[in-house]
């Protein structure tokens, strides 16, 4: 589907968890988002003046939402937008995929966004979540719901996701593996794989981004055949293309 | 009807709106009309692939964006088999932005390109390390570049000078004097910007370009001083988000303009400015672009 680049009205903006969950009203995305597709949102103006890079979390008939968390001067100032606001709204971006009936998602705090989406297209599996305290381990009903296994694990319980994988690595066999975190987790889950599991492993990758539409060049992903665009190419890459340092 | 073409050299557009070198790939003819264009100028080419700089590559500032991109490009041979088939297809005149790291890479890429509206030699840009705006901040290699690239090709000439001077009018002059049909006025600025967590500057290049409506008072200035001082058409270039802006250029001297970052703001920015230029005009009583001018 071609993007659109269009001013769409907030339907809502309500916490989940540590998180803003913004719901967009629109009739078209739904027609057309894959799984993959993200969306660029913008502020109206010039402050900010680009506009921000997200997954999507759900889609549906009317709506569309997505999962905000407060990095830095641009997000803070979309986390206010009230019921009613309007917002530039630029896509569906990105490469689609088609996703395994049945795999392993992997996530790291916002990192559940986009294998949530991605659940959307499963019948089930298992997810591996870690956050940095309990209560922001979001949406593991729903997950459940969906037909899948919920590992998760805290910081404060004393753990990471890679203490769970490493307990558990045996589930990931033959299962393709989806990963969406930072890049220090994504590195320390690529030390404890197996070389069969990493070839069946792709990563969500996050980049500043300027345009959405491979004009500017600046969400560069470094990888083993040079230097790819999130926007364009990604957002998902082979774990084994991409490198870490 | 409102005439809004414009002719500088041996140049004739439908409109004075161009879209800027950098930021804009072949999936923006999704967003954007191109045939509505004045014409477009591409990605920066060199002869061989250049991979670009490490990221982070952008940041935004008040305003405005701070780059680092570093001519990411796949090369002259890439570019003449796969990409200018398809710029030909865009319905609207092409400018190709050559760039090189010595006056022979530039003579070479300058020979290749053929059948477009003309070249853009990017002397200017500040995110590499060798040539960019080193070229475009003395006058003497600005007369020595273009006139190379004037002897290799048959198509107009448009040079890319440099902000971060105190004397544009002398590289505009340079320019002229080595055979340039026009100049852009003018690429982005160097800026700094610092990552408070790591307390260095954010890019691994320290610098990067500044661009966006921040900067337009300065890049117009550039304008009004060549305007003045050298008799060479000017395509105008920083900060315009507006059709009032587009006025302001060609107030200031432009023939034309160019489009950058707005686009990454508002991909629709183009068309919404041809369409608010022509209101303007209608509004106004004006025909065609030489009234913009009128007392």
């Amino acid at each position: 589907m071609e993007p659109t680049f269009r001013i769409l009205p907030v339907l809502e903006n309500k916490k989940l968890g540590p998180y803003h969950k913004i719901t967009l009203k629109d009739a078209q995305i739904y027609k057309c988002a894959e799984c993959g597709n993200f969306i660029m949102i913008g502020l109206q103006g010039f402050d900010p003046y680009l506009h921000r890079p997200f997954s999507f979390l759900e889609v549906n008939r009317g709506s569309f939402s997505i999962l905000l968390k407060i990095k830095g001067r641009g997000t803070e100032l979309l986390s206010k937008v009230k019921k009613g606001d309007k917002l530039k709204v630029l896509g569906p971006l990105g490469k689609t995929f088609c996703p395994p009936e049945n795999g392993v998602l992997i996530a790291g705090g916002i990192g559940i966004a986009p294998v949530y989406y991605q659940s959307g297209w499963m019948k089930g599996g298992i997810l591996f979540y870690g956050a940095k305290v309990r209560k922001d381990l979001i949406l593991t009903r729903e997950f459940k719901e969906k037909g899948f296994k919920v590992r998760t694990i805290s910081e404060e319980d004393g753990g990471l996701v890679t203490d769970l994988l490493k307990k558990h690595n045996d589930e990931l066999n033959g299962k393709q593996i989806f990963i969406c975190g930072t890049n220090e987790m994504i590195k320390n889950i690529k030390r404890i794989l197996n070389k069969e599991q990493i070839d069946k492993t792709y990563v969500y990758m996050e980049k500043r981004m300027g345009c959405g539409l491979g004009g500017c060049k600046s969400c560069a992903v470094d990888t083993f055949k040079g230097y790819k665009l999130v926007c364009t190419e990604g957002p998902i890459f082979p774990l084994k293309e991409v490198k870490f340092d | 009807m409102i005439d809004l073409s414009t002719k500088f050299g041996s140049v004739e557009l439908k409109n004075p709106v161009l879209l800027a070198s950098g930021v804009w790939d072949l999936p923006y003819t999704k967003i954007i009309d191109f045939k509505r264009l004045g014409g477009v100028i591409c990605k920066g080419v060199s002869l061989k692939p250049k991979e670009g700089n490490p990221t982070p590559r952008i940041t935004e500032t008040p305003c405005g964006l701070i780059n680092s991109i570093g001519l990411e490009n796949k090369g002259l041979l890439n570019f003449e088999c796969e990409i200018l088939p398809e710029l030909k297809k865009l319905g609207t005149h092409v400018f190709v932005n050559i760039f090189g790291e010595s006056i022979e890479e530039f003579r070479k890429v300058a020979s290749k390109i053929k059948e477009v509206a003309g070249l853009e030699v990017n002397i200017s840009c500040p995110n590499v390390s060798r040539g960019g705006d080193k070229f475009a901040r003395d006058p003497k290699m600005v007369f020595s570049i273009t006139k190379a690239v004037c002897e290799e090709t048959e198509l107009p000439v448009i040079v890319k000078l440099t902000p971060s001077i105190e004397n544009i009018e002398e590289t505009a002059q340079a320019a002229k004097e080595g055979g340039a049909m026009a100049v852009t006025a003018s690429n982005t600025f160097p800026g700094l910007v610092i990552d408070i967590e790591r307390k260095k500057p954010l890019f691994k290049r320290i610098t990067g370009g500044l661009s966006g409506p921040a900067i337009k008072p300065l890049a117009l200035y550039n304008v009004y001083k060549i305007k003045n001082a050298v008799d060479i058409p000017i395509i105008g270039s920083g900060g315009i988000a507006d059709y009032r802006d587009v006025l302001e250029y060609l107030i200031a001297g432009a023939s034309a303009v160019q489009l950058g970052s707005i686009i990454f703001n508002n991909p629709l920015a183009p068309i919404e400015i041809l369409d608010n230029l022509e209101y303007w005009m209608i509004e106004k009583g004006y025909k065609n672009l030489k009234d913009v001018n009128k007392k």
